[in-house]
């Protein structure tokens, strides 16, 4: 597995914004679904090594983050998109996608074939020496999921990765994400149900720090049956179905 | 795993550990390439262009005077440090300002060689720009003809200063990162070069010569020594200055390698140490700097001074003629042995044939600290010893009111050799040596009326009476041409030229001991 999580816990002051989380996942794509402030992207923040939990146990590519010297092991085989990307503006895409990859510790010979090819899978090839600034939201997007991917990652983790863009881009990135979920483990967190659907091979669904479903996509897809209205796609629907669910349940232990 | 991601396994080889100075030149292009630096430069330029190079065009051309409001006062590192420091603040603050310090924090590289290589490409911008800048400067001088040898120490510090603005600016940006950072630290660094000046004014010794725009050392305060020309340099306190700046410039860089984000364990126990190595170079520098004392040759460091220094700079004369005698100069006062000779054949011929007239004469070095007796004469034949580097000779004068003319440049020289022939030294010279001066000056076309006034105004030179001037300028009104002194002189004047001659020839021994009273004159 190169996702093990053990009961994880993470704080902020008062606030616990992951509760005692559970999840193990190998190769393939895995979505974390869930409203907004359910934790997810503090729970990706966790797995990207960008804080540590405050209780529980985390273990990536059979690697314990909390040591230093294997944490920067897990670092030169992950691949990371905020949610909120920054950027230099004065920075072309290639030079953008590069200074990652320098930072990744990638063979240096290696890295203008790789900026090149990470460039060209996200449809950038054109704009690879077009400044940052002058980029649409969508082509930062973009060109934030090729500095992910640049070095070729074991565990991708993409935070809203298709905000931003268009239909006819999404399916593209659809297409890529399921690619690269054959060789590494990809964690996409999102709210798009329609993404999970079309990407993932499993899914967990999130509401206020806790893991409340965790299965396929079409098992996501039985639980809404019966419920929602006409016009709701069916994920969307077993979506709204657990979460439901899963707050009527909290209400009454309560 | 698939082979593809076999390939790409990034595990730590040998081969890999040999590719990390490639990785870092590549990373080094990229800031380089995208650095802020680049677009403040022409602000820069046009500053040191007015500030640091303009006023430098008033002075006389020799470099102890050239260069003493640019290097000496600091104005070059006035010019660059505010900017610098700000500049580097806005590029140390950029991570945090950018929202991608989540994205760097991820990478294997520890952060801090993130932040290093920015601000590596932030120095070497700003340090080639002060370096060429200088050049420039140096190279346009040397067009002008200026005299001497640059001071190249002087640069080494200017390098080395806007190396601290650049660590320090950068680590204000690192530890805050606002945009505020930068207008924060360029304000600082206006503050610290303001306060460093200011000592200029008032501190003449002990920890202060460390500051990097204090004057006090190796530029005379008055700029009158001849450093570059007769001798060199001396690189005391210079060195002491390098090893401040560059100790505060290693304590702020590894100032930013202490938050835990920077990196491992080890990486934050480097920065300690070196925190603490920079702060001990810095005092260093400091405790060196305190016990700099003045000698002849130039504000010394006894724990760095080298003998060698002062050794004196071999140089080839330039000669030309004053009534027969030979004038010779140091060649970076080559431009001024016209006006030098033509001055002095005005007076040569009032004391030719008299025992103790010059065969020659030389020019000899400005002592450093030592602004007394511009012209001298000693030796058997005499030799009239010419210390130019202590007078304003015409042309542009840096912090004079104007340009000095010829005329009075002539009449100075004139007025001091008078001085010197009657053996007054360093004293105003007795009633009857003052009269005796007197007349040669009116021999040599200064009439008796405009001698006070000459008296005054002329640097260095001890006034007698009531018009006592001092170093800038006349501290009092000048005096009248007279009372008793003058009464003698025109008396003596009126003498024919032969009488006076035999007067002299008998009485000059006694004249310049001072034996000799009014009433002795004719």
């Amino acid at each position: 597995m190169n996702v093990e999580i053990s009961e994880v816990t993470r704080r902020f002051g008062r606030t616990e914004a992951v509760t005692g989380v559970t999840l193990t996942t190998g190769a393939g794509v895995f979505g974390l679904l869930g409203p907004n402030g359910a934790g997810k992207t503090t729970l990706l923040r966790m797995i990207a090594t960008v804080i540590p939990p405050s209780s529980g146990r985390l273990r990536l590519l059979g690697r314990d983050p909390g040591e230093y010297g294997p944490r920067r092991e897990i670092r030169r085989r992950l691949g990371y998109l905020p949610q909120n990307l920054g950027y230099y503006p004065g920075f072309t895409v290639a030079e953008f996608v590069e200074y990652f990859a320098l930072l990744k510790e990638m063979p240096p010979g290696r890295v203008p074939h790789a900026v090149a090819a990470a460039i060209e899978r996200v449809d950038l090839g054109s704009k690879a020496r077009v400044k940052m600034r002058t980029l649409s939201g969508g082509m930062l997007r973009r060109a934030g999921i090729a500095q992910a991917i640049v070095n070729e990652p074991e565990l991708l983790l993409l935070d809203e990765p298709t905000a931003g863009l268009d239909p006819e881009q999404r399916v593209t990135f659809r297409a890529l994400l399921r690619d690269l979920g054959q060789r590494a483990t990809v964690i996409v967190s999102t709210h798009l149900v329609e993404d999970v659907g079309a990407a993932c091979g499993e899914v967990a669904l999130m509401d206020a720090g806790k893991i409340v479903f965790q299965g396929a996509p079409a098992e996501l897809t039985a639980r809404g049956e019966g419920t929602g209205a006409a016009g709701d796609a069916p994920l969307e629907r077993g979506y709204s179905a657990v979460l439901v669910a899963a707050r009527s349940a909290t209400a009454a232990a309560r | 795993m698939t082979a593809a991601t076999a390939a790409t396994a990034r595990h730590r080889t040998p081969g890999a550990v040999r590719e990390v100075p490639l990785s870092a030149a590549r990373l080094l292009r990229v800031e380089l390439r995208r650095n802020t630096m680049p677009w403040v430069l022409p602000l820069i330029a046009a500053l040191f262009w007015f500030d640091s190079y303009r006023p430098s065009t008033s002075a006389e051309a020799i470099y102890p005077l050239r260069t003493f409001w640019n290097m000496g006062q600091g104005h070059t590192i006035i010019d660059f440090g505010p900017f610098v420091a700000g500049v580097a603040a806005w590029m140390g603050s950029r991570e945090g300002r950018r929202g991608l310090a989540d994205l760097v924090a991820v990478t294997a590289r520890p952060r801090w060689v993130a932040q290093f290589a920015t601000w590596a490409a932030t120095a070497i911008w700003a340090v080639a720009a002060y370096l060429l800048f200088v050049t420039v400067m140096f190279a346009i001088y040397a067009r002008q003809g200026v005299g001497g040898t640059p001071p190249w120490w002087w640069g080494a510090v200017g390098a080395t200063a806007v190396i601290a603005f650049t660590s320090a600016g950068f680590a204000v940006g690192v530890y805050w990162r606002s945009r505020f950072a930068a207008p924060l630290a360029a304000f600082g660094g206006f503050l610290a070069m303001a306060m460093s000046s200011q000592t200029g004014f008032t501190h003449y010794s002990g920890w202060t010569m460390v500051l990097p725009t204090n004057s006090n050392s190796n530029f005379d305060g008055n700029g009158l020594a001849d450093f570059g020309i007769f001798y060199r340099w001396q690189p005391d306190v210079p060195i002491a200055r390098i090893m401040f700046l560059a100790g505060i410039a290693v304590a702020a860089l590894a100032l930013t390698g202490l938050p835990a984000r920077a990196g491992g364990r080890w990486l934050r126990r480097a920065a300690v140490v070196t925190t603490l190595a920079g702060l001990a170079l810095a005092a260093t520098g400091v405790s060196l700097a305190s016990t700099a004392r003045p000698t002849a040759h130039g504000m010394i460091i006894p724990a760095l001074h080298d003998a060698a220094n002062d050794a004196p700079i071999p140089y080839s004369p330039v000669c030309g003629h004053a009534a027969a005698i030979q004038v010779c100069l140091n060649p970076a006062y080559r431009h001024w042995l016209p006006a030098t000779a033509s001055a002095l054949g005005a007076i040569l011929p009032e004391v030719t044939g008299l025992p103790g007239a010059p065969a020659r004469a030389i020019q000899v070095p400005a002592a450093y600290g030592n602004a007394s007796q511009a012209i001298t004469l000693r030796g058997r034949p005499a030799v009239l010893r010419l210390s130019l580097g202590q007078l304003n000779l015409p042309g542009p004068c840096g912090f004079c009111a104007g340009p000095v003319r010829s005329g009075l440049f002539a009449r100075e020289l004139r007025l001091l050799f008078a001085h010197a022939f009657v053996g007054a030294g360093n004293q105003p010279g007795s009633q009857l040596q003052q009269a005796v001066q007197a007349v040669l000056l009116r021999g040599a076309g200064i009439p008796f009326a405009a001698q006070p006034e000459l008296m005054a105004s002329t640097e260095n030179f001890p006034v007698p009476g009531p018009a006592s001037g001092g170093k800038n300028g006349p501290a009092t009104a000048p005096g009248t041409a007279t009372g008793p002194v003058y009464a003698a002189a025109g008396r003596f004047a009126a003498l024919p030229a032969a009488q006076r001659h035999a007067w002299l020839v008998a009485h000059l021994a006694a004249l310049r001991a001072g034996q000799l009273t009014l009433e002795d004159l004719p």
